[in-house]
């Protein structure tokens, strides 16, 4: 490994992705781009996970389930919220005729 | 790469056969719906359709309570389930370690109490769902809050951070669709679309933490964690910015699940535009699951990063848990006395409990009782999930009747169902924390938890915190008597008040008094067991985890001994 790209470079590239998808959720009012956003964050723990699975020493007793497989586990979690997602989405667009979470605004107090 | 996995052993299904079954019954449901009631008229077919439900419930709540029964008989009576199950499966069941599935899922006495737990709880909300039509998609409906409660189970069950992860998203994931069915009223679709996007956001935040946490230990196992924390010699939490990103992460992520101020901003919106028996799931199974997972991780994985140092302010979660505790039951109270809509009030009235619950969590972590003071957080969830099914209830009445939920819609309630404001009184002492009620004993046991410690920095904060928690049950008085005010000293409208509430909401709010009064006048029994679940489900180990890291003389050439690891007080070292 000594030739391989730093563990580092791989920490800071899911940091900064998962700071990009954190402001995208805040500051977008899109929900799609919210969605989107939300999206990159998953994907930024998953670059963790898996650098921290080819980089790390497992633990003794550490168990059969490495970080690897939590990645893949978490693609199709994240795809199943996706479907949930646009299928809600779709539901609050046919009510209002906008995208924009800013309008949804039936509650308050 | 390592190979110290326990067996598969196919038998472990038979352990997770509450779930199993209400998975499988979810498709019943559907395909039933589909083929056989779709046609008759809408009163019919949703009472045809949840009664079905409701036999699957009821078939996974006997297959947990015979799992309790075995599990129980294991540990009492090892002879007598030799002869009940034969040798072979008896010596399976009465294993030690108690984990299934490589260790990913828990099983024994803890589990079985929750399963039970949830199937009970959700036996009611499923009998509220048929008071009154809110959607007409009843199969997939019914099916939802099947495959959420299937996954509150195995949430509740896990000992790994990957299954919990999984099972967190299958509970939420359901609810986030349950929470939208209500198609003939856009706060219902609002209410889906908010808790969503808030729900998809704490869990991508608590995803990164819990990644951090695997790469600072190289494991996601919750009691490899522990060991790999506790071992010392290891970089401490002081300093490490990694460790202390990671808690935090995985605090926020638990704190929107459980809705601690400040992550609640979802909750009330979603409880208040859900239909009212998805509310009373999410307000209860949901949150019980959460707090007891959250209690494994923060005090089974993470517990030697509880407070290091001993100092309240210093590296740790506790001092974290502490202010977010104090913050969440100050301000659910005073934003609940503001409230003229039942199920917002309601909302709130669960965002201050939530943080009761983190006083006993933050508690249980320092009390000199060991993990069994968490069981003093578990008799309070118990007790806390039957009162608000029952008044989430009576939201399902206020829906049917009324079509509506303001506090106003109860007015005169004691002179057409004197009976019912009986039982809907006794809810609200509990929930309020009156003397001879269950709820009185939950806070009094989360309070006497942190009250009990050694001389360390944080008692006196905690005695605060105590302080503040009996300051705020007097404050929340005030707004559940604003209930028992329109329903006792109001007169009722002359047309179109509440009727008679029939079986599917009297039954819930009847169920609910019942046990609220009686876990109120004889507390020791649940009480007990509580306690006595709450050391085995904080400190479950795998066997092999054990040799490897205790190295301890190797014993493997015979025969495991029966077991001891569920009844003995402590776990040799």
């Amino acid at each position: 490994m000594a030739n391989d790209i730093p563990l580092s470079w791989f920490l800071y590239f899911a940091a900064a992705a998962f700071a990009t998808g954190l402001v995208g959720v805040l500051l977008r009012r899109n929900a799609i781009a919210v969605l989107m956003a939300i999206e990159i964050m998953l994907n930024a723990a998953n670059v963790n996970l898996v650098a921290f699975w080819r980089y790390g020493t497992p633990a003794p007793g550490a168990g059969p389930l490495p970080g690897v497989i939590l990645a893949l586990l978490v693609i199709t979690v994240a795809a199943a919220e996706v479907a949930v997602g646009i299928g809600l989405i779709l539901l609050c667009y046919r009510r209002w005729r906008a995208v924009d979470v800013d309008r949804y605004e039936t509650m308050s107090g | 790469m390592p190979v110290n996995a326990l067996p598969m052993d196919l038998r472990d299904f038979l352990r997770v056969a509450p779930a199993v079954l209400l998975s499988a019954w979810g498709l019943v449901v559907v395909a039933a719906d589909l083929a056989r009631y779709r046609r008759r008229d809408a009163e019919s077919r949703r009472l045809a359709v949840g009664r079905l439900t409701l036999i699957g419930v009821g078939l996974a709540l006997a297959s947990a309570v015979a799992l309790f029964g075995i599990d129980s008989l294991a540990q009492s009576d090892a002879p007598r389930l030799d002869r009940l199950l034969g040798e072979s499966f008896a010596s399976y069941f009465s294993r030690p370690d108690g984990l299934i599935f490589f260790g990913t899922l828990a099983s024994g006495l803890p589990t079985d109490v929750l399963n039970v737990l949830f199937l009970t709880l959700l036996g009611l909300v499923v009998w509220t769902s048929t008071a009154y039509a809110f959607t007409d998609d009843l199969g997939e409906y019914f099916a939802l809050l099947l495959w959420a409660t299937v996954g509150m189970m195995l949430l509740a069950a896990s000992e790994e951070l990957a299954t919990l992860f999984i099972a967190l998203e299958t509970m939420t994931i359901c609810l986030y669709l349950a929470s939208a069915f209500e198609k003939s009223k856009p706060r219902s679709a609002e209410a889906g679309l908010k808790y969503f996007i808030y729900g998809s956001v704490s869990s991508a935040l608590f995803l990164y933490g819990l990644s951090f946490v695997y790469g600072l230990t190289g494991t996601t196992y919750f009691d490899a964690i522990g060991r790999v924390l506790g071992r010392g010699g290891h970089e401490g939490l002081a300093g490490n910015l990694v460790g202390g990103a990671a808690l935090l992460l995985m605090l926020v992520g638990f704190g929107f699940k459980v809705a601690a101020v400040p992550f609640h901003m979802w909750a009330p919106d979603v409880y208040e535009g859900a239909p009212a028996p998805v509310s009373a799931w999410i307000a209860t199974g949901s949150k019980v699951a959460s707090f007891v997972v959250m209690l494994k991780v923060f005090l089974h994985a993470l517990g030697p990063w509880s407070n290091p140092s001993n100092e309240l302010m210093g590296p740790g979660w506790l001092g974290v848990v502490v202010v977010l505790a104090a913050a969440t039951m100050t301000y659910g109270n005073l934003a609940a006395l503001a409230q003229r809509n039942y199920k917002r009030m309601l909302a709130y009235s669960s965002i201050a409990h939530a943080g009761y619950i983190l006083v006993g969590v933050a508690a249980a972590s320092v009390s000199t009782a060991g993990p069994e003071a968490a069981g003093a957080v578990l008799y309070y969830l118990v007790v806390y999930a039957f009162a608000n099914v029952g008044a989430f209830a009576v939201a399902a009445w206020l829906a049917r009747d009324r079509d509506g939920d303001a506090i106003a819609d109860l007015d005169g309630l004691a002179r057409t169902s004197p009976a019912l404001a009986v039982c809907i009184v006794v809810l609200m002492l509990s929930l309020i924390g009156v003397p001879p009620f269950a709820g009185f004993f939950g806070k009094l046991a989360i309070f006497m938890e942190a009250l009990r410690q050694g001389p360390s920095g944080t008692r006196i904060v905690l005695a605060w915190l105590v302080a503040l928690g009996l300051f705020n049950s007097v404050v929340s008085a005030f707004y559940y008597v604003r209930v028992l005010k329109a329903m006792y000293l109001r007169e009722a409208p002359s047309v179109g008040g509440l009727q008679r509430a029939k079986s599917a909401i009297a039954v819930p709010i009847v169920v609910a008094t019942v046990v609220v009064t009686a876990c109120g006048i004889v507390p020791s029994p649940l009480m007990d067991l509580m306690r006595a679940i709450a050391r085995p489900m904080l400190t479950a180990t795998t066997l092999d985890a054990t040799a490897v890291t205790d190295a301890t003389p190797a014993a493997g050439a015979t025969a495991r001994p029966r077991p001891v690891a569920w009844t003995t007080p402590s776990r040799p070292e």
